[in-house]
């Protein structure tokens, strides 16, 4: 593939309007930055009734962004690591739980959710990804079988796929999913107008949409502090570490992140995934004839897909990094998606490849204490989903473009439509 | 002869991804405190390379091996 490079200069990071540009242009502006300015300075995007700050750096080579990721000492996540603006304390913590904390709080809260959270855990919660899948893909068979032959991948698989699995480990009643995944669109919607019309309003719906994940937690938490079940909410409220356990507030706030984090970058992840199989059609038939490969195609999956696209830390002192100065208080956006096409670390890095091997991607986020948490969870659901896919709907082919999420955060895919051909 | 090769997991660092327990099950456990447990004290020969893969991916860096 030949594509121009842009000019540098050219490129703001910022504007919204990149994020809207076709994926190949944006990765070639990053390539561009990778290897012509690898420390670019942006402006901060305005956003209204938020104080704008001093900027930020965008990191976009591999080697620096696990630079950064893995001294939390030196660059910290709790003067924010979801917004580049500063928010309030209250609210960073309230929207990020652990996510915006540093250790001694983040170590604690990480340990008790971690321990309620081991892979033999969810082996046990999550038994029925499985049935799960199933029932989502009967489902959507019998909307295609009843209308054009057609369904929205996202709104019948993709969506709702981690949303009922975050829910039923949590122990969210099932109509109350719904407001889970309204309210979570919300907090993640990075600007686009589908979800927030008036950016003016956006800050009041976004603490609405908080507010209404918390009360819908808290009201659980106190039912099974009473009544405790098998579920995470349960587990969450008893589990201690060192004596210390977690408050309403705190498992709120962690329900919160789990929604966000849970929900949107597995849906992401399997949206991107069934695309990239649609532009790769020799990779899908090496994978449907071959179930070995799913372990390296998972991973291919969210390398390409990099569903969260970047994390923000903070420098704490001044300190170099990749040959760059930087000032205490500097602000630095570590830029995965870029981390995952770095042609010093991947071959052929703009080759979707079902069968990487070495596979050292950053979709998860890089080496660190922020790791992430879920991604033996989202490993195990885009397998389900892929293998459960190939073999109850051999014949899925993609209808049409994705219609993608205005947001520079989420490389979100609101809508893919999808068919079943009948011939398989 | 050297020192055997032994594993040891940082419980300052450790937040249970549990990388290592799918790189070298044999070695590593997540145990019920959610962190890693080293199952064997030391690293029998069958397993070197994957404790060595296992620390090498350790996404905390919470793994470290010694002797060998």
């Amino acid at each position: 593939m030949t594509t121009v490079q842009p000019d540098v200069d050219s490129i703001d990071l910022s504007d919204l309007e990149f994020w809207t540009l076709p994926l190949e242009q944006r990765d070639a502006a990053f390539a561009a930055l990778r290897r012509d300015r690898p420390f670019a300075f942006f402006e901060e995007p305005e956003i209204p009734f938020i104080e704008k700050g001093p900027g930020y750096y965008a990191i976009v080579r591999h080697a620096d962004v696990e630079a950064v990721s893995s001294q939390p000492k030196l660059f910290c996540s709790g003067e924010g690591a979801t917004s580049i603006a500063n928010l309030p304390v209250e609210l960073n913590e309230f929207y990020g739980s652990m996510i915006s904390m540093d250790d001694p709080r983040h170590a604690k809260i990480r340990r008790i959710v971690s321990k309620a959270f081991t892979p033999k855990m969810l082996e046990a919660l999550v038994a029925d990804v499985e049935q799960i899948t199933d029932k989502l893909l009967a489902d959507a068979r019998a909307v295609a079988e009843s209308g054009d032959g057609t369904f929205d991948l996202v709104k019948h698989v993709s969506s709702p796929l981690p949303l009922k699995v975050i829910c039923q480990m949590m122990g969210i009643p099932e109509e109350e999913e719904q407001l889970v995944l309204d309210q979570t669109n919300l907090i993640l919607s990075g600007g686009d107008e589908e979800f927030i019309d008036d950016e003016n309003k956006a800050l009041e719906l976004i603490l609405g949409a908080g507010q209404a994940l918390a009360d819908v937690m808290e009201r659980l938490a106190e039912e099974r502090r009473t009544t405790p079940t098998a579920d995470l909410t349960s587990a969450l409220i008893r589990t201690e570490v060192d004596g210390e356990t977690l408050s309403h507030q705190e498992i709120a706030s962690f329900f919160i992140l789990l929604c966000a984090a849970g929900n949107e970058t597995t849906r992401t992840a399997i949206s991107n995934g069934v695309y990239a199989l649609h532009q790769n059609p020799e990779q899908k038939a090496r994978w449907m004839a071959d179930p070995e490969l799913t372990k390296t195609a998972v991973e291919e999956i969210v390398r390409w897909a990099s569903p969260v696209i970047w994390m923000r830390r903070t420098a704490t002192q001044d300190v170099e990094v990749g040959g760059h100065q930087f000032k205490a208080g500097d602000k630095l956006i570590m830029f995965y998606n870029s981390a995952n096409r770095d042609e010093r670390v991947f071959t052929d890095p703009d080759t979707f490849d079902i069968s990487r091997d070495p596979n050292p991607h950053y979709g998860f986020g890089a080496p660190g204490p922020h790791f992430c948490l879920g991604a033996h969870l989202a490993r195990r659901e885009i397998s389900v989903a892929f293998r459960k896919m190939f073999e109850q709907m051999p014949d899925l082919e993609v209808a049409g473009d994705p219609d993608r999420l205005k947001s520079s955060f989420i490389n979100g895919i609101k809508r893919l439509p999808v068919r079943l051909t009948g011939s398989a | 002869m050297s020192d055997p090769l032994r594993a040891h997991v940082d419980d300052q660092m450790c937040v249970g991804t549990g990388i290592c327990e799918a790189t070298a099950p044999d070695l590593f456990e997540i145990g019920d405190d959610g962190l890693s447990h080293v199952l064997k004290d030391e690293v029998p020969p069958e397993l070197v390379a994957a404790a060595r893969e296992a620390a090498e991916n350790c996404p905390t860096r919470a793994l470290s091996l010694t002797g060998g």
